[in-house]
């Protein structure tokens, strides 16, 4: 017995904004670390480390967001939602219509820049948002009024 | 003028007019940094005694507004709280959305005769002023309402009277023991304590520029071993004590009793700071039996129940039984259940995949200590010798162990599962309170076919993990647990 993928891709553009965080992440620890490794004496980096570690960040940067691209996928219907994310450790989580909470659309801003935007639904525990990041705007817009509509009209308060 | 407005509106109550003692002790205990620098610095200007007494006004000030400006009520099925002078909140909830009542009485309370109501409802907001707490009512009023608030919420029985009657007819289920004491110095509060009072003691230290004065040549004489040794004693001694002292402060006169005509489950400890909690019947969806390694070895436990609506930094509300024999844990848990099944039944085990991973994860990691330790060997002192094998020792024991805790069930609606060594639980969760599921497998576990399969809820720890099932066995059992859901995302 095996769980299918869920059904829906996000934006190929996640995968540019992927990148551009994951190479901003690492140039920001890679200039910290060549600043830092200069003035004292008593904590010197080779230059050989230097490159090493600036060649696999990079590599981090451009593969694992490809990686990512093939894994997060999304999935609304009548009675359940249903995610997939990760890359290494791959997490899927489904929740059913009758127990969502809330539902958020969120842009931060490098999404924005990409015109992407996350939706994000949670329900009564803690343990069990469902992120989908990497939505085209308007498409998260479409899903946000959509998954509002069908999560108000189950009855009960969602325990 | 908008005060005389709020007590014209119908039904607003305030709390008890002794808070008004109660409330500027605590604004000062509160402002006792700037009090005290106010009392200095004033000393030396010249109408220092003015600014003293302006100091010691304004927290007084702010109590009496603190309690003017607090009213609560009940109306149209809603409790109703609002509070706050220059940001004023309404904090509005239906009763039917009441899942604990939780009260509690500071040392300071006690001496007034007054209890702290805490409600707790079923959103996971943990921000402190967005729950209901109403702090300050006599024990009668407390009572009162507390009966007024589960009664609605459990519909049970509405004819039948709250407060000192129901009380009268609970029956008691647990009581502690003295002699489970003994249990204290086998959970880790001891070491939580003693860190803490450690850390108190070195800031205080630094603080007043004490350092202990130490004749070296007086411990050279004393002997390095005797002195090792003593030192360990000393501190497994106060490490008990603390243990014994936290579990009496915390667990005394540890009474737990469960209400018919109002479905409810009530539990009352404490030394100073009493506390009595009120657990709707409906609301507890499952328990959870922590066994840590100190507590199994002694055959002891400790028994948490699962309420929806309680979270995890009020974990102190639901604990069932305190560290006391296991044989207690079960019982009440079965009490608490009505089932036998997901407390003593056999649990199905994970397969060799999941047994190999449990070995690969526990001695990686000791190999590398090993490792360290032979490198520390040569490079530094032959001591390190002792240290490969021991931690070779540790992991194949904990291996072991955590093999034998792997298995999980699905017994009489109940979601059981079972992990860990050191920190051992048996978590049994009913079916009706999964709120959805997460299937986490990293490329290992993919490769291995195994999976974590985490079913979410509203109560507890959040969270049930089924940890390493085999994947198969993880979707069939999720499907089972929750008929329909993820039938339509199968192969």
């Amino acid at each position: 017995m095996e769980l299918r993928q869920p059904s829906e891709r996000v934006s190929p553009r996640a995968r540019l904004m992927w990148f551009c965080t994951d190479a901003v992440r690492a140039a920001v620890l890679m200039a910290f670390l060549v600043m830092t490794s200069g003035p004292w004496d008593w904590w010197t980096i080779p230059a050989w480390v230097l490159v090493l570690l600036g060649t696999v960040l990079l590599a981090f940067a451009v593969l694992v967001p490809q990686w990512r691209y093939l894994v997060h996928r999304w999935e609304v219907t009548d009675t359940a939602v249903y995610t997939q994310t990760g890359w290494w450790a791959r997490e899927r989580r489904i929740a059913p219509m009758s127990r969502v909470q809330t539902v958020d659309h969120r842009e931060g801003a490098i999404s924005r820049l990409f015109g992407l935007a996350t939706v994000r639904v949670t329900t009564a525990s803690s343990a069990g948002a469902l992120t989908i990041e990497g939505l085209d705007r308007a498409r998260a817009l479409a899903i946000v009024d959509n998954l509002t509509r069908m999560a108000d009209s189950v009855p009960g308060d969602a325990t | 003028m908008r005060l005389s407005v709020i007590d014209e509106e119908v039904g607003w109550q305030r709390l008890d007019r002794r808070m008004l003692l109660v409330h500027p002790v605590k604004e000062i205990g509160r402002f006792i940094v700037p009090l005290i620098v106010f009392v200095v610095f004033g000393r030396s200007s010249s109408d220092g005694g003015l600014w003293g007494l302006a100091a010691l006004g304004f927290p007084v000030v702010l109590g009496l507004l603190r309690y003017v400006t607090t009213t609560y009520r009940i109306s149209d099925g809603r409790i109703e709280l609002r509070h706050g002078l220059l940001n004023k909140q309404v904090l509005s909830t239906p009763l039917d959305r009441v899942r604990t009542v939780d009260l509690t009485a500071s040392p300071i309370h006690r001496l007034l005769g007054l209890v702290t109501v805490r409600i707790g409802t079923g959103s996971s907001s943990s921000k402190g002023d967005e729950r209901l707490i109403l702090d300050g009512l006599t024990q009668t009023a407390a009572e009162q309402l507390r009966g007024t608030l589960l009664h609605v919420s459990s519909s049970a029985d509405p004819e039948a009277d709250s407060g000192a009657g129901a009380e009268a007819r609970a029956r008691v289920v647990l009581r502690l023991d003295p002699s489970w004491v003994r249990f204290a110095p086998l959970t880790t509060s001891g070491l939580v304590i003693a860190g803490a009072a450690l850390g108190f003691v070195t800031q205080a230290m630094h603080t007043f520029a004490v350092s202990p004065h130490v004749n070296t040549d007086e411990l050279a004489r004393a002997g390095l071993a005797l002195l090792i040794v003593g030192g360990v004693l000393s501190v497994l001694v106060v490490l008990c004590v603390l243990a014994v002292a936290g579990y009496v402060v915390t667990n005394f006169g540890f009474v737990l009793s469960h209400t018919k005509s109002d479905g409810s489950w009530h539990l009352r400890r404490g030394l100073f700071t009493t506390r009595e909690t009120s657990l709707d019947d409906a609301r507890v969806s499952g328990v959870t039996i922590g066994e840590p390694i100190g507590l199994r070895l002694a055959r002891g436990g400790r028994l948490s129940a699962i309420v929806t609506g309680l979270g995890k930094k009020q974990a102190g509300s639901s604990l069932l039984v305190p560290p006391a024999p296991r044989t207690e844990v079960d019982r009440v848990a079965v009490e608490v259940l009505h089932f036998s099944a997901p407390v003593f039944g056999e649990l199905r085990r994970h397969g060799p995949r999941a047994v190999r991973r449990r070995w690969t994860r526990a001695l990686v990691p000791a190999a590398a200590v090993a490792a360290v330790c032979v490198f520390l060997t040569f490079a530094v002192s032959g001591w390190f010798t002792l240290g490969a094998p021991l931690a070779l020792v540790v992991g194949v024991a904990l291996a072991l162990d955590r093999t034998r805790g792997l298995g999980h069930a699905l017994v009489d609606g109940h979601l059981v599962a079972r992990s860990g060594s050191l920190d051992r639980r048996r978590e049994a969760l009913a079916a009706p309170s999964i709120i959805g599921w997460n299937l986490r497998a990293t490329w290992f576990q993919r490769r291995a076919g195994l999976t974590d399969l985490t079913a979410t809820t509203a109560g507890g720890r959040q969270r049930v993990r089924v940890l390493d099932i085999p994947h198969d066995d993880g979707v069939a059992l999720a499907r089972t647990a929750q008929p329909g859901l993820l039938d339509q995302f199968l192969l």
